[in-house]
C-alpha cells in the first residue's frame, strides 16, 4: 500500500497511506503514512462508530497539509474499542467440538443442516445491515454449500462456475460460507469483537470442523494446484493442532 | 496492528516483508484540506458485485463507483489472515466512502471522487506500477488531489 503512495505521488497526487504494519512503512517510506493500532483488516477502526472512524481519517488527511516531509509517518494514539468482548453478544450454534469429525456424508450433512439452521439469521442480519458480502462466487449460499458438501464426501465434482476451475470455485465458495457465517453471527444490537466471532466460527460449528478436516486432507494429498487452495482455507492463527 | 498481539514468527514475517526500495521521494503540497477532492485507493482487493474478482495475485485494478451501494461492495482480497467482520458490519471500515461524504458535507473536506480504486495488496508492488499510473491519470482527469490509500 505505501508502494502506491510512492506511485501516485510520483504522478502528482498527494497521498497518505493508512498503514497497519509499521515496519513495512518504514522500510517503503511513502511520502506519508499513519500508522494504526488496530487489527489487521481493520485500517479505519472500529465498524459502525462513525465517529471514532472519522477522527482516524481526519488524522491521516491533515498529514497533507503539514510539513515534515518528503517521507512522514505518524502513530494514530488510539486503540480499537471494539476489540473488547461483548458479554451480550450469543453464538447462533453451538456444535461439539471439532476434533471428532472425518470426511465424509455425515461431516457434509452436518454441513449443510448447519447452514439450513442459520439461514434465518443470516437473513435477518442482512435487512439489518442492508447489505451481505456474499457474492465472490456467484453462487448462493446453498449452492455453495451444497458444493462443499460433495468435497467433504470425498468427490471432486466439477466446477459449478464458468470460468473457473474446481480449485478456485471451491476457494471462492468457501469463502461465502464463512462470510454466510459470520453475517448470520451478527445478531442486530450487538456489537461482538472479531475474536468472539472466530472462536465460534472455528471452534463451534461444523463448518469449521469441516474445513479443518478438507484442508488437512488436500495438504496431505498430492496435488499440488489443490493444496495451493488449501492453504486457503483456514487462517494461520485458527488452524488447528496437528493441521 | 500492535505487534506484539500476534504470535512471534508471524510479526516477524510481517514486519520483514519485502518491500521495494525506492530511490526517489515524491511529495507534492497542496490546498488546505477544505478544498481537496479526495479519493480512496484501497489494497484490500474490493470489486463491484458482478465485477471480475481478483483471482490469487492480479496486477490489475477495479474501479469503484461513488455511486456503489453498500450490498454491491465484496472483498476478494486472496489472505484469508486479516479479519473481515469489520467490513462485514460496516464497509466503512475498510472503504470509509460515507464517512468522506460526511466530511464533505460539512465543509471538512472540498468533495469526494466520482470513482474510487482498489488493487489486490499481496501482489508485488513491482506488478503494479502500470496500474497505478493508469489510475493516477483517471484520478487527475477527475481532478483529485488527495488520495486515502487504505490496506487491510
Amino acid at each position: 500500500m505505501s508502494a502506491l503512495g510512492h506511485y501516485l505521488e510520483e504522478e502528482g497526487i498527494a497521498t497518505v497511506a493508512i498503514a497497519l504494519i509499521r515496519p513495512q512503512a518504514e522500510h517503503t517510506r511513502p511520502p506519508r503514512a499513519l500508522w494504526v493500532p488496530f487489527e489487521l483488516g481493520r485500517p479505519i477502526g472500529p465498524p459502525s462508530d462513525p465517529v471514532f472512524q472519522k477522527r482516524v481519517i481526519l488524522t491521516a488527511l491533515r498529514m497533507l497539509v503539514e510539513g515534515g516531509g518528503p517521507v512522514r509517518i505518524g502513530d494514530f494514539p488510539d486503540d480499537d474499542p471494539r476489540e473488547a468482548l461483548d458479554p451480550d453478544w450469543h453464538a447462533p450454534t453451538n456444535s461439539p467440538p471439532s476434533a471428532g469429525w472425518g470426511l465424509g456424508a455425515p461431516l457434509a450433512a452436518a454441513v449443510e443442516a448447519e447452514l439450513r439452521a442459520l439461514a434465518p439469521a443470516y437473513a435477518a442480519s442482512c435487512v439489518a445491515r442492508e447489505r451481505s458480502t456474499v457474492g465472490l462466487s456467484g453462487l448462493p449460499p446453498a449452492e455453495c454449500g451444497a458444493y462443499l458438501a460433495a468435497w467433504l464426501r470425498g468427490e471432486r465434482p466439477p466446477s459449478p462456475v464458468e470460468g473457473m476451475s474446481p480449485g478456485l470455485a471451491l476457494r471462492f465458495a468457501i469463502d461465502d460460507l464463512k462470510a454466510f457465517m459470520l453475517e448470520a453471527a451478527l445478531t442486530p444490537g450487538t456489537r461482538p469483537s472479531s475474536r468472539q466471532l472466530g472462536d465460534w466460527l472455528w471452534d463451534r460449528t461444523v463448518l469449521g470442523a469441516g474445513l479443518q478436516v478438507l484442508r488437512r486432507t488436500i495438504l496431505a494429498g498430492d496435488d499440488e494446484r489443490l493444496k495451493a487452495v488449501a492453504a486457503f482455507f483456514v487462517p494461520a492463527l485458527r488452524v488447528a493442532s496437528g493441521g | 496492528m500492535r505487534l506484539e498481539k500476534l504470535p512471534a514468527e508471524m510479526a516477524k514475517r510481517l514486519s520483514e516483508l519485502e518491500c521495494p526500495d525506492f530511490t526517489t521521494r515524491p511529495w507534492v503540497a497542496g490546498a488546505p484540506l477544505a478544498e481537496r477532492r479526495v479519493a480512496i485507493v484501497s489494497s484490500a482487493g474490493l470489486v463491484v458485485r458482478g465485477d471480475k474478482v481478483f483471482r490469487g495475485r492480479d496486477a490489475d485494478y477495479r474501479a469503484i463507483p461513488g455511486t456503489t451501494q453498500p450490498n454491491d461492495l465484496l472483498c476478494s482480497h486472496i489472505s484469508i489472515n486479516f479479519d473481515r467482520n469489520g467490513f462485514q458490519e460496516d464497509r466503512n471500515v475498510v472503504f470509509p466512502l460515507d464517512r468522506l461524504n460526511e466530511l464533505a458535507a460539512e465543509g471538512r473536506i472540498g468533495s469526494v471522487a466520482a470513482t474510487h480504486y482498489s488493487f489486490m495488496g499481496a501482489t508485488d508492488p513491482v506488478q503494479m506500477v502500470d496500474g497505478a499510473r493508469e489510475v493516477a491519470r483517471k484520478l487527475t482527469a477527475d481532478h483529485v488531489d488527495a488520495v486515502l490509500l487504505t490496506s487491510v
